[in-house]
Parts: C-alpha cells; sequence; structure tokens
C-alpha cells in the first residue's frame, strides 16, 4: 500500500517520509492505519484514497491502494461545516 | 534609558537632498513599538488627505519591529508602507531577509523618504553616516547586477541592499527616482536589550526546537510549495483564475515535483534556524537563476494551477521574472490568469496580446505575458496597472473576471472552503490579504498543535472552516490583533503559533527582555489593535467605507470542480458576520469607521479628528 504524509505528517514517520509502502494484505480501517504509522488523528484534516476524498469511518483500505494523509495547514476540512 | 530600540528615523528628503536623524519619545514608541504600527503612525499623522501615490508628496516608510535583527529564529521582518499606488488607500508589505537587522545594527527603527529626486540615485548608510548617491548608471538595470555594482564601488561585499517590489511600493520608491539603500552596520542587537541573556536563550531553544515540532521542520524541509497537494485535496487550491478548486496537473507541481525538478539549496533569513527559502536553478527548456528566490506557494498555484498550467520549469521562470524585475508575484500571477479568461471569452484578442495565445495552459505565452508586464509592451502596459484597471479597461464582463479587492489582486486561497479568510480579504486596508488574521482550518480541533498554541488568545472553541458564527467573527479578531502585533515587532508569520513553533508566551518574554518593559499580552494585543485601527482611519480619509469592504462577484458563485464542487461563499453571512465584526471592533456598523470612542479607549483620538 502506498501512503503519503503530507506537510507536517512525515515528521511522525521514523525516518520522516513523504511517501512509503506498507504490506497491507488484510483491510485496515484509517483510523487504525493513522495509528500503525504513528500519525496522530487530531493533526489529520483530509483523507484522500485513491485520489478520492474519505473520512475516517470509510470502508478499510488495503494492499492496491493509495492513501493520502493530510494535515489542516492552510487547508480546509472537508465536511466540516 | 531606552532599551531594545534607539528611537531614532532617518529622515530623506529627496527633493532637497537633505538627511536629518529625528530621536522619538519613548512613550511614543512604547505606543507604536516599530514595523506596522509606527509606520501607519507616521503616514496617518504626517500625510495629507488625497495626495498623488506617485508623487513627490507621498511618504515611503521602511520601518523595523522591536525585534528585528533579535538572535532568534523569524525575528527578520520590516515594513515598507505608503499610500498605495495600487488601492489609494495604506499600503503596505513585510519582507525577511538580512536587511531589516543590518538596519537595526546602523542604529535606526525607521527611515521616512520624502520628496523625489531630480536624477536616480540611492542612499548609503554606514552607523551614523548617511548620504545620497548618484545612481544614474544603475538604473535599468537588474537587481543583482545594481546591487553587486553598489557593492563593488562602495568597497563592501557584505553590504545589504534594499530593492523592493511589493503592493505598489516599489512604484512608489521608482517614483521617488530613488534605486536602492544601502546599508551596512556595526551594533549587535543584544548590545542594546534590556535582559540579553534572556533573547539570546531563546535562539539557542528555537534552533534546537526547528527540528523537534513538526511545524517548523515542514517549514524547514518543504517550505510553502508543500501546501500545494493538500489544498488541492482539500478542493481549495484555485484553479482557472478561482473556477475550480482542484487542479488535474497537481501531481506535476506539487512538492515532490518542485524537490527533485527545482530544489538547489535551502536558504534562510538573518539568523533564522527555520530556513524556509527555497533557492531553484534550471538550465533545461528555461534558464532560471539562482540568484532569487524559488517559487512560494502562492506562485506555485498563481502561476500555475489559477493559470491552467503544470510545468514547474514555467512556473520558476516566470516567478525568477518577478524578482529580477522587482514585481510582486501574486499580482503578477494573478493578472495573468485574468487576462487569459478575458482571451478565452474573447474581451481581448490576438491584436491586444501581439498573436500571444494567451489560454489557461499555455505557459509559454504566460512566461511571456510575465515579460511584456514587466517590460510594459503591448497588453503588458495595460496588465502592469492591475486587474481592476485593466478590466475598467477592457470593459464588457472583464470585471467578473478581476479576482481583486480594493484593487489588491487575491492571495492563492479560496475563501469558500475557508470562510475567515474571505474576512480578511475583504476588510484588510491593503485589500485582498491572506496573512490578517487566520486559515481557519487552525480552529477545526481542539486537540491539534495549531489550536494549542492559540488558546493563551482567548480560544477555546473549535469551530469548522466554514462556520461562520459570532464566534468566529471574534476569535477572528484576536487573531487579527496578534497578527497586527507580529507586523508590528519584527516576527516573520512562520514564527509565533499557531503557524509555527515559538510559544505566544514566548513572544510576550522576548518583547519585555529586549525592551525592559513589563507589557502583558493584553496590552500587546492592544498595540496590534491600534495599529489596525490607525491603518482603517487612514483609508476612512481617503473615502473608504463599508462597501468597500466586499468580495470578487465570483467568490458568490459555486465551484465548478474539486472536494468542495457547487460550494458558493454565503452572502448573507458574510454580510452579517461584516457587521459582526464592525461591532466586534467598535467601529460604525454603516460605515465600518471607527468610532471616537473607540480611538479614545486606544488613546488615539486625535485621530478621530482626521476623518
Amino acid at each position: 500500500m502506498r501512503i503519503h504524509l503530507g506537510g507536517h505528517l512525515g515528521w511522525y514517520d521514523g525516518e520522516k517520509r513523504d511517501w512509503l509502502t506498507i504490506e497491507q494484505s488484510d483491510p485496515i480501517s484509517l483510523p487504525a492505519l493513522a495509528a500503525r504509522l504513528g500519525v496522530p488523528p487530531e493533526e489529520v484534516a483530509i483523507i484522500a484514497v485513491n485520489r478520492r476524498l474519505a473520512h475516517w469511518d470509510d470502508p478499510p483500505v488495503r494492499d492496491g491502494d493509495v492513501v493520502e494523509f493530510f494535515p489542516p495547514m492552510g487547508g480546509g476540512a472537508v465536511g466540516g461545516g | 534609558m531606552r532599551y531594545g530600540h534607539t528611537g531614532k528615523v532617518l529622515r530623506v528628503d529627496l527633493t532637497r537632498g537633505t538627511i536629518a536623524t529625528q530621536v522619538l519619545d519613548e512613550e511614543l514608541y512604547r505606543m507604536y513599538p516599530g514595523g506596522k504600527a509606527l509606520a501607519a503612525y507616521l503616514l496617518l499623522s504626517e500625510l495629507p488627505k488625497g495626495v498623488d501615490p506617485l508623487g513627490p508628496e507621498n511618504m515611503l516608510v521602511l520601518s523595523n519591529g522591536l525585534l528585528t535583527g533579535a538572535p532568534f529564529s523569524t525575528a527578520t521582518r520590516f515594513t515598507a508602507a505608503a499610500k498605495s499606488p495600487l488601492t489609494g488607500g495604506y499600503g503596505e508589505s513585510e519582507a525577511g531577509g538580512f536587511w531589516g537587522p543590518e538596519l537595526k545594527m546602523a542604529g535606526y527603527e525607521a527611515i521616512v523618504i520624502t520628496g523625489r529626486a531630480a536624477s536616480p540615485v540611492y542612499l548609503w548608510i554606514k552607523d551614523d553616516h548617511a548620504e545620497i548617491r548618484p545612481a544614474d548608471h544603475l538604473w535599468g538595470r537588474e537587481p543583482e547586477e545594481a546591487q553587486a555594482t553598489i557593492r563593488a564601488e562602495l568597497g563592501d561585499k557584505l553590504i545589504r541592499v534594499l530593492q523592493i517590489g511589493l503592493g505598489g511600493m516599489g512604484a512608489v520608491m521608482g517614483s521617488k527616482n530613488l534605486k536602492g539603500i544601502a546599508v551596512r552596520g556595526s551594533t549587535k542587537y543584544l548590545e542594546n536589550a534590556a535582559e540579553p541573556s534572556v533573547i539570546a536563550d531563546l535562539g539557542k531553544t528555537l534552533a534546537k526546537r526547528v527540528k523537534e515540532n513538526p511545524l517548523s521542520w515542514d517549514l524547514q524541509v518543504k517550505g510553502t510549495p508543500g501546501l500545494t497537494a493538500g489544498l488541492n485535496a482539500s478542493g481549495i487550491l484555485p484553479t482557472r483564475n478561482f473556477r475550480a478548486g482542484a487542479f488535474e496537473g497537481v501531481d506535476n507541481i506539487r512538492w515532490e515535483q518542485y524537490e527533485s525538478q527545482l530544489l538547489s539549496a535551502r536558504r534562510s533569513c538573518y539568523a533564522c534556524a527555520v530556513r524556509c527559502k527555497r533557492e531553484v536553478k534550471v538550465d533545461d527548456r528555461y534558464q532560471v537563476s539562482d540568484n532569487y528566490g524559488g517559487p512560494e506557494y502562492e506562485a506555485v498555484s498563481g502561476f500555475g494551477s489559477n493559470c491552467g498550467i503544470d510545468d514547474l520549469q514555467a512556473i520558476a521562470k516566470a516567478n525568477e521574472l518577478c524578482g529580477r524585475y522587482t514585481m510582486d508575484a501574486i499580482s503578477c500571477a494573478s493578472v495573468v490568469s485574468f487576462a487569459m479568461e478575458c482571451y478565452e471569452h474573447e474581451l481581448i484578442g490576438p491584436e491586444q496580446t501581439g498573436g500571444l495565445e494567451l489560454r489557461f495552459g499555455n505557459a509559454e505565452a504566460m512566461v511571456r505575458c510575465v515579460e511584456m508586464i514587466a517590460r510594459r509592451e503591448g497588453i503588458g502596459d495595460l496588465l502592469a496597472e492591475g486587474a481592476k484597471r485593466a478590466a475598467a479597461a477592457i470593459g464588457g464582463d472583464a470585471h467578473f473576471f478581476a479576482m481583486q479587492v480594493k484593487g489588491q489582486e487575491l492571495p492563492m486561497h479560496d475563501p469558500r472552503g475557508k470562510v475567515g479568510v474571505g474576512l480578511s480579504y475583504a476588510t484588510s486596508e491593503t485589500g485582498a490579504e491572506h496573512l490578517t488574521a487566520f486559515h481557519d482550518a487552525v480552529l477545526a480541533n481542539p486537540d491539534s498543535l495549531q489550536f494549542k498554541g492559540v488558546v493563551p488568545l482567548g480560544i477555546s472553541e473549535p469551530l469548522p472552516p466554514r462556520d461562520f458564527s459570532r464566534r468566529k467573527v471574534e476569535y477572528y479578531t484576536v487573531m487579527e490583533h496578534w497578527n497586527n502585533f507580529g507586523k508590528t515587532n519584527g516576527l516573520c508569520y512562520f514564527g509565533p503559533a499557531p503557524r509555527s513553533f515559538i510559544a505566544i508566551e514566548e513572544v510576550v518574554d522576548a518583547v519585555n527582555a529586549a525592551a525592559g518593559w513589563d507589557l502583558s499580552l493584553e496590552e500587546m494585543l492592544r498595540i496590534g489593535e491600534r495599529a489596525n485601527n490607525l491603518t482603517r482611519v487612514f483609508n476612512a480619509r481617503e473615502g473608504f467605507t463599508r462597501k468597500d469592504d466586499t468580495l470578487p462577484e465570483r467568490l458568490f458563485t459555486p465551484l465548478e470542480a474539486g472536494a468542495l464542487q457547487g460550494v458558493s461563499y454565503p452572502r448573507d453571512e458574510f454580510e452579517r458576520a461584516l457587521s459582526d465584526l464592525y461591532e466586534i471592533k467598535g467601529w460604525d456598523v454603516e460605515s465600518g469607521v471607527p468610532t471616537r470612542e473607540k480611538l479614545r479607549e486606544l488613546g488615539i483620538e486625535w485621530a478621530a479628528d482626521l476623518i
């Protein structure tokens, strides 16, 4: 699975990467994925799965998906009012 | 005894060719401690109503903040202010780099330039020595060449030279026949600070913290170009002159591409460990010199997505041309996208553009158009006047495509996804500005780093980006006062909370340690509020009222694409929020002008007599 940690979220990766690839053959929920990566959910404002806007409670993701997490910096929070 | 500042203002009359030094009273300086506050005070109290912005009677004020030049990260900013030729109101811009700190080391808090030299000149300041020198041989020369010549003839490679092009301030400087201001100073900041060890310790703490704080780490590693992909995913990346909020070519202009295609180095302003400046170099389809700073996010989006262009080399070239010709990249890019939309709607054609196919997506035409604007060639002569005046000259529906407020073109942030930014655009005294208060997402999550950073300001309730409640407006107001204090004390927007890594309490401590004062946070916010009211009075005196606090009509229409497709800026809520804002600020709700009571409360009742 390809994962992008936008803005300051890359800081939470041990190797400070923007993009990383992990093996995840079993489906994993977005909150569980963020936890596995060590990314605090309160710093995440926008999630995109395969280029489409996603939400924390969307269906689980797995190998083959591209998941992008973005912080609020300069941006918005879709669906948030 | 005064600390942290000398109170010295250098007065330069270019008509008479005279130079004098004024020393401000400590009490006066405490009311207006540099930067925006001092510039606004000088302009309002000394400039008469109705002067021609490009006439000799306009004043150009260059003012440092109290903390400018302090040896800790982000304490680098100075203000350039004058009556604006772009808006006809108060004009101002801030810049970092090394010039402000050098001026501080030369012992001056500000320079006030009046009149007009009979022939081109530049100003040379070395500590107490200041002189006006001929610059006929420098006129028309590009900044790098002009600066190298000045350094060579003065025999000092470390001289810092100011040449500006921000928000019409460069045009004011040019109208005075003033090519540049060279400065060299020798007094270290800490020699004048009340508690130098507090400032020095903060410097060490922040230098270490840069990499430990995710927000400053991000600015160091990516800088502002790191914003592009996230804004696109949020549906608010300005695309094709703000028609859409997502760009199909975003993958070619996002940070990862910028880093691999353009980046040659990361650079710093004076004593700043954040190092957010990008240096770029291209030697391929375009030649881009590394003598000028690389494109910030504003230029990536402005010359990129907002012109429908995904060619990073062309974007870097357009940005370099702005540096080379000292033009503001936001205004320049926005005027190009305006012209492209006019072309697509056949309001202008090849006969006006000299055969240039000025359509969205045409990178070559975009770069050529920037050159034409700089050289005032063909249609560039009209576009150089800004989108508002160009639209009036073109006629028809062109005004609808001019994304501007008070004549100032919009920065690359779409208020349809963050309504508080719309309030900034509408009410900022300089026209559309994105650093007036906050970007709404700061308030979205109470557990986030940014939200926690602004809790000392009394902000406690999380609010979504499109919430437009009175509470949002209250928070907006306190954040505007905080930012205006930042523009006064000389700290960069990327220093203090919420944008980056310096706690609000640390700023309070630094100000008091520098000046030997005992000001509370509330008193510092009051300084920011005072500065805001001075500039508001300046504009009211020039005839600005509530009707000028508006937004481009397009923002009230739905976004055509992206995550916020179909979303418009809420017109009714906007009018209500505007009334709320005036009420909260103590301004007359009908006219938007500060009341005498408010000005008295701020200790500036004299300003009420000027309206």
